[in-house]
C-alpha cells in the first residue's frame, strides 16, 4: 500500500478527527446555502465572476502593470518574486533595513513579525525560513496560532485548525501557554487574544496575505473575521503583504461582486466582519507589496489555467467527500510532504505547481463533481482532475512543458498518461481498451467472463473478490449475465404520451425606506446593535453612562463636544490601548450586509474601531446604501478604509462561534434620522 | 414514427441486461422505435478518466464514428456515459479540426435515458406502476454532470401506487468513481457505508438509480453486507405496468 493509501486510511480511523471532520463539513454546507438564499441571481453572479476572472487571467501581464504602477503612485513599495527563494530573500532584505528602534532599547532581541493568515506563505515555508534566520513570527489567526503552537500546518485554507476538537486545544494550551485546563471556547479565545495584543503592540512587522489586488485602484483587500488583519496592517510601522500575482481583479465594481461570493462560499457570510481597502500607506508606515509568481506563469500557459481563477475560498473542501475523510494533512506528495494545498483544488494546484510529487493526489477522486457545483467562479474542477491524470501539468516530469495548445495537450506521449495511477490499473484498463475496441472481441470477452464468473460463483448471483483487488474491500461483484443485452435485443412497440411543467426562479430586492430596517436587521442578526437618534451624542452620553464608561476615544468633527463636556464626558482624539470604547463617523452603511463603512482620518479612526472593546459608530440615515456595489467607489479617496459587518469573530476551535477575538467585542451604531447636515 | 439509437453501455449489457430490455420497453410504449447497432462497446470512460487519453482516444473515435452510420436520437441510460458523449469527448477532441465537429454531432443527439422520456417525447407519466416505497439516489454525473435531475424525480412521481421518499444527503457520491473504487477502495467503503446507512433510514427496499455504475456498487455493498434491499435502474421501475 502507498504512503498516501496509508495516510487516507489512518485519517478514515481517527475517530477525533472524523467527528471534528463532520461537524465542520455539515455547518459550513449548511451556512453557505444559507448565504446564497440571500442573492436568488447567484447563478448569473458566479458566471460573471467566471468571466471577470478568465478575463485577468488571460490578460494577466496587463493588469498586474497597471496594479503595480497603481501601488507605486499610492507610495507602496513592489517587490516580484519570481519563486520562494526570491519572495524569501526579499522579507529577509526588508528585515534587516528595519529601524532598529525596539531592539536598540533593549527589550528584545529578535524582529518580531505579527503575521495574519496567507496560503501563499504557506506554498513557500514562509515561516520556517524566517525562524531559520532569527526572526520570530507569530501566526494571529486563532487557528493557524493553534497549529503553529502544534508545529503543524493548516489542515484546511478557511479553518485551519478544522481537524481539531476543543480538548486537544485545551490540552495544548495547558501545555504551552501554562493555563488552567479548560475546554470553554470563550476562555481559549481571550487566552490567545491577551498573548496576541501584546505581539501586534510591538512586533516591528505586520504581515498579511492578499484577498484580492484592485488593478485600476491599486487597492489590497484583505478579508478577517477576527480583526488580526487589521491590527497587523494598522499597528506595526512596517506592513508587508504577500500575494499571488494572479490574484486581481480589474475594478472595485467587480471585487464588489467577488465580495458577493467569496463569504457566502467560504464562510456562510455575507460579508466578513472585517473588509479591508488598503490604497497608501498610513501615515509613518511603510507598506511592501510581494507579488509570487512561482509557477504561476507556467500554470498560466498550460491546460490548468482553469485552476488560477480560484479565489481561495475552501468551498470545494468543504463540498468533497475526499477531504471529508482526510483533511488537509492527508493530501501528501510522494515524498510524503504535505501538499500546500487541499482538497479538489488543491488536488489540480499542487500538481501544477510543483509537480510529479504531487500527481497522486488527482486520481484520489470519483469526479463527482460536488467541487464544481460548489465553486463561486465555476471551475471545472473534475475536468482539471482528468487532465492531470492525462499529464498535463505544466511541471510533467522528464517532459517538456504543455502548454495550452489544445491539440498538443491530447497528443502526449503516453508514457505521462495516467499520472499517479497504478501499474496494475494501467494495465487492467489498456488491456480493456484492446477489447474494446472490436465488437467481436468484445462479445467473445463477455462470454468469457460470463463463464469464468459462473465457474467461481455457480449458485450466487455475486462474486466475493478479494480485498486486495480494491473491489472486494467492501462490496461483491456482480456477476457477468448469462446472456448480455445484445443478445437478448428485439423490438415492442406501444404508445402513451404526457405534459411536462416548467420550473420558476424568484427574485427579491432591499428598495428605499426599507433599507434602515434592513440595516437594523441585519446588523441585530450579527450580534451588533442599531439605535434610531435625531441627537446622536446626547444619546450616546447616555449608553456611555448606562455602562460605567468615562472615556472614549472620539473621532474629530464627528460628536458634539461642547454637550460631551458638559455631561461630564472625558475624550480623546488619540486612540489609546487602555481606552475600552471608540467613536468613530460611519461613511456609510449598507442595508443587506448590516455593514459600516470606517475610513482612515484625523483622529486614526482605524485605530479607534479596532483597538477598544467596544466601538460605535455614527451613521446618517441617508448615508444607509443598498449594498457593497453603491457604496465601494467611496474608498477610492482614502489611504484605507474598512467594512465592518458586526463584532469581531471567529469559529476556529470547533467550529463554535466565539464574539470578540483581536477586533471589539460589541458594535453599536447610532442612526442619525435628524435631517441637518 | 420515431427511431432512437440505443447506446446500451457496458455495464448495462454486460451486468444488466434486463435494464435494457426495461428500456426498449417503455420507449416502444410511447411510440419509439429502437435500433441497436451491435458494434457498439464501451464509451471510453474508464480510460477517460484515469488520465489515459490515447486509449480513450481510440474508442471515442470508434463510437463517433459507428454512431455516424446510424439515424436519429442516441439514447443511453446512463448520465455517465451521456456525460463522456457530451462533454469528455469535447475535451478530448479539443482543438482537432477534424474530429471536434464530428463530437460535437453526436454530442448534440445525445440523450440520457430519463431526459430523452420528459425533454424530448414531453412525457412525465408514462403508465407505470409500483407497489410501496421507493427513493432516489441521483448519480453524479446525471445530476452535476448533464443536470438532468428534474426528469427522474417526475417520471417517479407519476408511478401508480408509489410512493417516493427522500434519500437523505441523495447528492452524495455512492463512491463508484471507477478507478478510484479500485485505486482508493477505503475511501470508496466510507462513502458506500454511509450511502447504505442513508437508505437504511428511509427504510425502502428499493433504491432507483440512473447508472449502472451506481447500481453495481450500491448493491455489492449491499449485498457484502448481507443486506436485503434491492437496487433499480429507473427503466425497469418505468417499464412496470
Amino acid at each position: 500500500m502507498t504512503a498516501f493509501r496509508q495516510r487516507i486510511l489512518e485519517s478514515i480511523n481517527n475517530e477525533t478527527l472524523q467527528t471534528a471532520l463532520d461537524n465542520n463539513t455539515e455547518r459550513r454546507l449548511k451556512g453557505r446555502a444559507a448565504a446564497f438564499e440571500s442573492i436568488p441571481d447567484w447563478r448569473e453572479r458566479r458566471q460573471r465572476a467566471k468571466q471577470i476572472r478568465a478575463d485577468v487571467i488571460e490578460r494577466l501581464e496587463d493588469y498586474l502593470e497597471k496594479f503595480i504602477a497603481k501601488n507605486e503612485e499610492n507610495g507602496v513599495i513592489v517587490h516580484r518574486a519570481k519563486d520562494a527563494d526570491e519572495a524569501i530573500q526579499i522579507f529577509l532584505k526588508i528585515a534587516k533595513d528595519l529601524p532598529q528602534r525596539r531592539r536598540e532599547r533593549g527589550e528584545r532581541t529578535k524582529t518580531l513579525i505579527a503575521k495574519s493568515k496567507s496560503m501563499a506563505s504557506e506554498e513557500i515555508a514562509l515561516n520556517h525560513a524566517l525562524e531559520k534566520e532569527g526572526i520570530e513570527v507569530i501566526e494571529t489567526d486563532l487557528g493557524e496560532y493553534i497549529v503553529q503552537l502544534r508545529h503543524e500546518r493548516p489542515s484546511h485554507i478557511i479553518t485551519p485548525a478544522a481537524h481539531l476538537k476543543k480538548e486537544q486545544v485545551a490540552q495544548l494550551f495547558h501545555e504551552k501557554l501554562g493555563i488552567p485546563y479548560t475546554t470553554d471556547i470563550p476562555t481559549l479565545t481571550a487566552t490567545a487574544k491577551k498573548i496576541l495584543r501584546e505581539v501586534f503592540l510591538n512586533a516591528d512587522i505586520g504581515f498579511s496575505g492578499v484577498n484580492f489586488g484592485v488593478a485600476e485602484t491599486g487597492s489590497v483587500c484583505i478579508l478577517t473575521n477576527e480583526g488580526n488583519g487589521r491590527m497587523v496592517t494598522t499597528i506595526p510601522p512596517v506592513h508587508i503583504a504577500l500575494m499571488g500575482m494572479e490574484r486581481l481583479v480589474p475594478n472595485l465594481n467587480d471585487l464588489s461582486l467577488m465580495l458577493s461570493l467569496l463569504p457566502r462560499s467560504a464562510t456562510g457570510q455575507k460579508l466578513t466582519v472585517y473588509t479591508q481597502l488598503l490604497q497608501k500607506p498610513l501615515q509613518g508606515q511603510t507598506r511592501h507589496l510581494i507579488l509570487l509568481d512561482n509557477g504561476r506563469s507556467r500554470l498560466q500557459n498550460s491546460p490548468l489555467k482553469e485552476a488560477l481563477y480560484c479565489i481561495r475560498c475552501g468551498a470545494c473542501l468543504n463540498a468533497c467527500p475526499v477531504f471529508r475523510e482526510l483533511s488537509g494533512h492527508a493530501y501528501i506528495g510522494k515524498d510524503k510532504s504535505i501538499a500546500p494545498y487541499p482538497g479538489p483544488i488543491g488536488s489540480v494546484l499542487s500538481p501544477g505547481l510543483f509537480g510529479e510529487n504531487y500527481f497522486q493526489l488527482a486520481q484520489a477522486s470519483s469526479l463527482c463533481g460536488a467541487c464544481k457545483e460548489a465553486c463561486p467562479v465555476d471551475i471545472d474542477l473534475p475536468t482539471l482532475l482528468t487532465r492531470v491524470r492525462a499529464g498535463q501539468s505544466p511541471v510533467a516530469s522528464s517532459q517538456s512543458p504543455v502548454t495550452s495548445n489544445s491539440v498538443d495537450r491530447n497528443q502526449l506521449p503516453v508514457t505521462s498518461e495516467g499520472a499517479g495511477l497504478s501499474p496494475m490499473t494501467k494495465f487492467g484498463l489498456r488491456m480493456y481498451t484492446r477489447i474494446a475496441s472490436n465488437g467481436r472481441a468484445f462479445s467473445a470477452a463477455q462470454k468469457i467472463a460470463a463463464a469464468a464468473s459462473f465457474f467461481l460463483a455457480p449458485s450466487s448471483r455475486w462474486l466475493r473478490l478479494p480485498a486486495f483487488t480494491g473491489w472486494g474491500y467492501s462490496k461483491d461483484f456482480p456477476k457477468f449475465a448469462g446472456k448480455t443485452f445484445r443478445e437478448r435485443v428485439r423490438k415492442l412497440e406501444g404508445l402513451k404520451v404526457g405534459t411536462l411543467e416548467s420550473l420558476k426562479v424568484e427574485g427579491l430586492k432591499v428598495e428605499g425606506a426599507q433599507r434602515i430596517f434592513s440595516f437594523d436587521k441585519e446588523l441585530e442578526a450579527l450580534g451588533g446593535h442599531v439605535y434610531r437618534t435625531t441627537n446622536a451624542t446626547k444619546d450616546l452620553v447616555e449608553f456611555l453612562k448606562s455602562r460605567n464608561i468615562q472615556k472614549v476615544h472620539v473621532e474629530p468633527n464627528t460628536l458634539d463636544e461642547n454637550l460631551l463636556q458638559a455631561a461630564g464626558m472625558e475624550w480623546t482624539h488619540e486612540p489609546d490601548d487602555q481606552i475600552h470604547a471608540g467613536v468613530t463617523r460611519a461613511l456609510c452603511g449598507l442595508a443587506d450586509t448590516g455593514s459600516v463603512l470606517v475610513a482612515d482620518g484625523a483622529g486614526n479612526p482605524l485605530r479607534g474601531s479596532l483597538l477598544p472593546e467596544i466601538h460605535i459608530a455614527i451613521l446618517k440615515a441617508k448615508d444607509i446604501l443598498p449594498s457593497l456595489p453603491d457604496a465601494i467607489e467611496k474608498v477610492k479617496d482614502t489611504r484605507a478604509a474598512v467594512f465592518i459587518s458586526g463584532p469581531s469573530r471567529t469559529a476556529d476551535i470547533e467550529m463554535t462561534l466565539t464574539i470578540g477575538v483581536h477586533g471589539p467585542r460589541e458594535i453599536h451604531v447610532f442612526v442619525d434620522d435628524s435631517n441637518s447636515e | 414514427m420515431t427511431s432512437v439509437q440505443l447506446f446500451i453501455t457496458c455495464l448495462v449489457d454486460s451486468f444488466f441486461p434486463e435494464t435494457g430490455e426495461a428500456v426498449v420497453g417503455v420507449l416502444n410504449r410511447l411510440g419509439v422505435n429502437v435500433d441497436f447497432a451491435p458494434e457498439q462497446t464501451c464509451c471510453g470512460q474508464p480510460q477517460f478518466n484515469a488520465g489515459l487519453r490515447k486509449d480513450a482516444r481510440a474508442i471515442a473515435e470508434r463510437t463517433i464514428a459507428l454512431f455516424e452510420n446510424t439515424q436519429g436520437d442516441v439514447v443511453t441510460p446512463s448520465g455517465s456515459c451521456a456525460h463522456q458523449f457530451r462533454h469528455n469527448y469535447l475535451e478530448l477532441f479539443e482543438g482537432d479540426s477534424v474530429w471536434l465537429p464530428r463530437a460535437q454531432a453526436l454530442a448534440a443527439r445525445t440523450y440520457e435515458f430519463t431526459e430523452y422520456l420528459v425533454d424530448k417525447l414531453g412525457a412525465a407519466d408514462v403508465g407505470a406502476s409500483w407497489r410501496g416505497l421507493l427513493t432516489y439516489h441521483p448519480s453524479c454525473h446525471t445530476l452535476r454532470g448533464i443536470n438532468v435531475d428534474r426528469q427522474p424525480r417526475l417520471l417517479l412521481q407519476n408511478v401508480k401506487g408509489a410512493e417516493l421518499i427522500e434519500l437523505p444527503n441523495a447528492q452524495e457520491c455512492c463512491g463508484f468513481g471507477g478507478v478510484m473504487s479500485v485505486e482508493h477502495p477505503e475511501l470508496s467503503a466510507e462513502w458506500l457505508k454511509r450511502k447504505i446507512k442513508n437508505l437504511d433510514e428511509t427504510k425502502s427496499p428499493t433504491l432507483v438509480v440512473t447508472d449502472a455504475g451506481c447500481q453495481m456498487h450500491i448493491a455489492g455493498g449491499l449485498h457484502r453486507q448481507g443486506k436485503i434491499q434491492q437496487v433499480k435502474h429507473i427503466a425497469e421501475v418505468l417499464n412496470n405496468v
